[in-house]
């Protein structure tokens, strides 16, 4: 046996394995999006029809508003990512850079709120914003805008605890050499800061909106009519809803509704792996 | 360039935005007080004045770029933890779920009983000549009709009446028929008890159909008492949110209200077996999915970050492919999972020629949902993994291998150790993280299986967090109080693993 063998064998083979475990689901799920049947059956490896019919249904069936899932879904993700990152990097550049009484009190009180299991505060959540529905109806429970409101305010202590995490890493000199010259803190974050770590917020943003795009559990209590779903609850609904089990249906959906993350993650890994090892875990 | 964040320019936009966002503010607040949410509008009034003072004034610099957070934070995050831990010393349960007034109300609508021979007759609903509701009762079997409203009872002959073929007055002088529709958009007609004799009145109870009701309880408002005026029984308040008969504390009326019980829902956890033994058992799941998850992910993550760790061929492909699971959206992942299982339709017993139904058996589905979570993160340690590798100097190894250390005695004794030491605060993290991975099970299992026919709200798979959902939003029951206890304990818990995992990192070196 020679040496590359001895050495690179079982790397290739174990490293095989595992690649052939990560794909197995997704190929299946290919498989399935091209099926007419309903089922994630595994018939054989090798294709044996090639049906558009999914695709076509997700587009053409009136029952199926899967366009105006996907539109909402970008619409929500999109506004809550750039909302959160706004309000967001202000907290974390005066986390980060500003000197002032009860810094220390913040930051924990925020590490600590995380902890707390959100998915039960989820009630609370509900009969606030059934409040305000009965007066403000646009903001309110069943609104897009509403969701909106309630993902901004429940992603803050993440995100800023996130953003520390990317500002601590940007140096500080420039900030200092700023402060030195005369430059007020809000010149400094405007005129220093900003430009600096744009392509840190630029990230964060990314990653806000891959998890906002990701959520289930609120958007489904909230958005109760058809058109107004977002994608991931949207397509939920071909399993485990009022269109029985279509998993033809669901594969297709969720292949086009995942591209796009999945293109944002590969491009950006590196900033996400760096940024993750600093705050907290994807879910 | 920094003109436009100073002078004129600058503080007009600010003006501007903060005019707007006033005006805005405002108007919701100004309906939140008028539509009787003064908490709300409360809370309004406080983000107008905490936003205007601290942009027009010099009190804090920090504060400018804090209030916009703070203020989502508080709204958001603050105020439902708190309502989950006053709720966690309350009885808020199905039952329990109104306010006092509510229930007193309620228990007093319920508090009736039919006269002895259960009576019934046909009616007409419909207004009398002073335009009062009022019903045209035909008494068939005793042949009386008459006309009641709440608080009079007119006999009419049957002469002055319209009979129809089956002995019901339908027409009466001066008495209005109204149609079925207004019927049934207008429930203040079956609301109304109209007048019969002695204490006994007539309710409507469907279309055309009265039936004869007395008041069998009565609220006592100065003694705090519900009375049972036939029999001259007491309900007392028994201070749980119930009134409970005198002497017999488990004949409770209901619905009740909710109300503080202090720490009860805490030590009905401890004490009360019913609830003990499940969310022992639920815990020690709990700490066994997240441990094994955190051990399993870990080391296929690693033992891929040693095997990739080197020039090699193909090492980028390899990479792109190991890290897809973890880009993939996981809910559909999830699902996709969910659906893979499926014992009769799903890919995996069709791979393996097996026919076991994964999800109905305890130790398939716990097997199920831990190659799930591995599958979905094993990843993550792979790319956390490969990028520690890179950071252990490469001098310790060289003076190991130097030194005659064969490569497993360099992985046990210098790599793995380093690399704990460095990654303990991820593994930490993700432990804290799978104590509470919600999604995975609710969206996997369900929680499952679990034997719903004999009351059991803990399945197999549930672990803290799903279990509470469970009992908070579950089918049945629903015990918002109890749930909101074992949410403040699981929060003390994972704060606590939290805490002493950050203590041991770096991080709070910098909070100085």
């Amino acid at each position: 046996m020679s040496k590359w063998l001895r050495e690179n064998l079982w790397r290739h083979t174990f490293a095989t394995s595992m690649c052939i475990f990560s794909l197995f689901p997704l190929y299946l799920v290919v498989l399935s999006s091209f099926k007419s049947g309903g089922s994630l059956q595994l018939d054989s490896f090798v294709p044996r029809e090639l049906s558009w019919e999914n695709y076509k249904m997700l587009f053409s069936s009136p029952k199926i508003p899967f366009l105006s899932w996907v539109k909402n879904s970008l619409i929500i993700s999109s506004v809550v990512a750039i909302s959160s990152v706004v309000v967001g990097a202000a907290s974390a550049f005066a986390f980060s850079r500003l000197k002032f009484k009860g810094k220390k009190f913040g930051i924990q009180l925020l590490l600590l709120v995380q902890m707390f299991p959100a998915v039960l505060a989820l009630s609370a959540v509900y009969v606030i914003m059934e409040r305000v529905y009965s007066f403000a109806p646009s903001i309110g429970l069943g609104s897009q805008a509403g969701l909106i409101l309630v993902y901004l305010g429940g992603s803050m202590g993440v995100n800023i605890w996130l953003l520390k995490g990317f500002v601590d890493s940007i140096p500080a000199e420039l900030d200092e050499a700023a402060k030195i010259d005369g430059a007020s803190p809000v010149q400094t974050y405007w005129l220093i800061f900003i430009p600096l770590a744009t392509p840190v917020l630029a990230v964060v943003c990314l990653l806000s909106f891959i998890g906002t795009f990701n959520e289930f559990i609120v958007a489904r209590l909230f958005l109760v009519e058809m058109q107004g779903r977002t994608v991931a609850v949207g397509l939920q609904q071909f399993i485990g809803g009022q269109y029985a089990s279509n998993w033809g249906a669901f594969a297709a959906g969720s292949i086009l509704a995942s591209i796009p993350i999945v293109i944002i993650f590969l491009s950006l890994q590196k900033y996400i792996v760096n940024g993750l090892t600093a705050g907290s875990v994807k879910g | 360039m920094s003109s436009i964040f100073r002078g004129k320019f600058a503080t007009g936009i600010k003006i501007a935005i903060l005019a707007i966002t006033t005006a805005i503010l405002s108007l919701l607040a100004q309906s939140a007080f008028a539509s009787g949410e003064s908490a709300i509008g409360a809370f309004l009034v406080f983000a107008i004045v905490a936003l205007n003072f601290t942009y027009f004034t010099k009190f804090s610099i920090p504060l400018k770029f804090f209030v916009p957070g703070i203020l989502f934070f508080i709204a958001f995050v603050i105020a439902p933890i708190v309502f989950t831990v006053v709720m966690s010393v309350f009885n808020y349960q199905t039952g329990n779920y109104i306010s006092k007034p509510a229930s007193i109300e309620q228990v007093l609508i319920l508090g009736v009983e039919p006269d002895a021979n259960q009576t019934t007759f046909d009616l007409v609903s419909g207004k009398n000549s002073n335009g009062d509701y009022a019903i045209l009762v035909s008494d068939i079997a005793n042949q009386r009709f008459f006309i009641s409203t709440q608080d009079s009872i007119t006999d009419v002959a049957a002469a002055q009446l319209t009979i129809n073929e089956y002995g019901v007055a339908t027409t009466a002088p001066g008495f209005t028929k109204i149609s079925d529709d207004e019927l049934a958009a207008n429930d203040a007609y079956s609301k109304i008890r109209y007048k019969y004799q002695d204490s006994y009145y007539v309710k409507i109870e469907g279309q055309g159909v009265g039936a004869v009701f007395r008041q069998k309880i009565a609220y006592d408002a100065k003694t705090d008492t519900m009375k049972n005026i036939i029999t001259g029984q007491t309900y007392v308040n028994n201070g749980k949110g119930n009134f409970a008969l005198e002497g017999s504390p488990e004949t409770v009326l209901t619905p009740g209200w909710r109300t503080p019980i202090w720490f009860e829902n805490y030590t009905k956890l401890v004490t009360d077996s019913r609830f003990r033994t499940p969310l022992i058992k639920v815990f020690i799941w709990t700490v066994v999915f997240a441990g094994l998850t955190v051990l399993s992910t870990f080391s296929f993550g690693l033992l891929l970050a040693l095997a990739l760790n080197r020039k090699m061929r193909g090492r980028r492909i390899y990479r792109s492919i190991l890290i897809l699971p973890y880009a993939m959206p996981s809910i559909m992942s999830i699902l996709i999972w969910g659906g893979m299982f499926d014992s009769e339709f799903g890919a995996i017993n069709n791979i393996l020629n097996t026919h076991i139904a994964w999800f109905s058996s305890a130790t398939f589905a716990r097997a199920a949902v831990l190659l799930v979570n591995l599958w979905l993160g094993f990843p993550y340690f792979y790319l956390i993994c490969s990028g520690s590798l890179q950071a252990i100097p490469s001098e310790l190894l060289e003076a190991a291998a130097i030194d005659g250390a064969n490569p497993r005695q360099i992985f046990r004794q210098i790599t793995l150790p380093l690399l704990l030491q460095i990654l303990s605060p991820l593994l930490i993290a993700s432990f804290a993280y799978n104590f509470n991975n919600f999604n995975l099970i609710y969206l996997l299992t369900g929680g499952g299986p679990r034997n719903s026919l004999d009351g059991e709200v803990a399945g197999a798979t549930d672990i803290l967090i799903s279990y509470t959902y469970q009992i908070a939003f579950g089918r049945g029951m629903n015990d918002f109080g109890l749930a909101s206890a074992i949410s403040v304990i699981i929060f003390l818990l994972v704060a606590s693993i939290s805490f002493y995992g950050l203590r041991k990192s770096k991080v709070m070196e910098t909070f100085g």
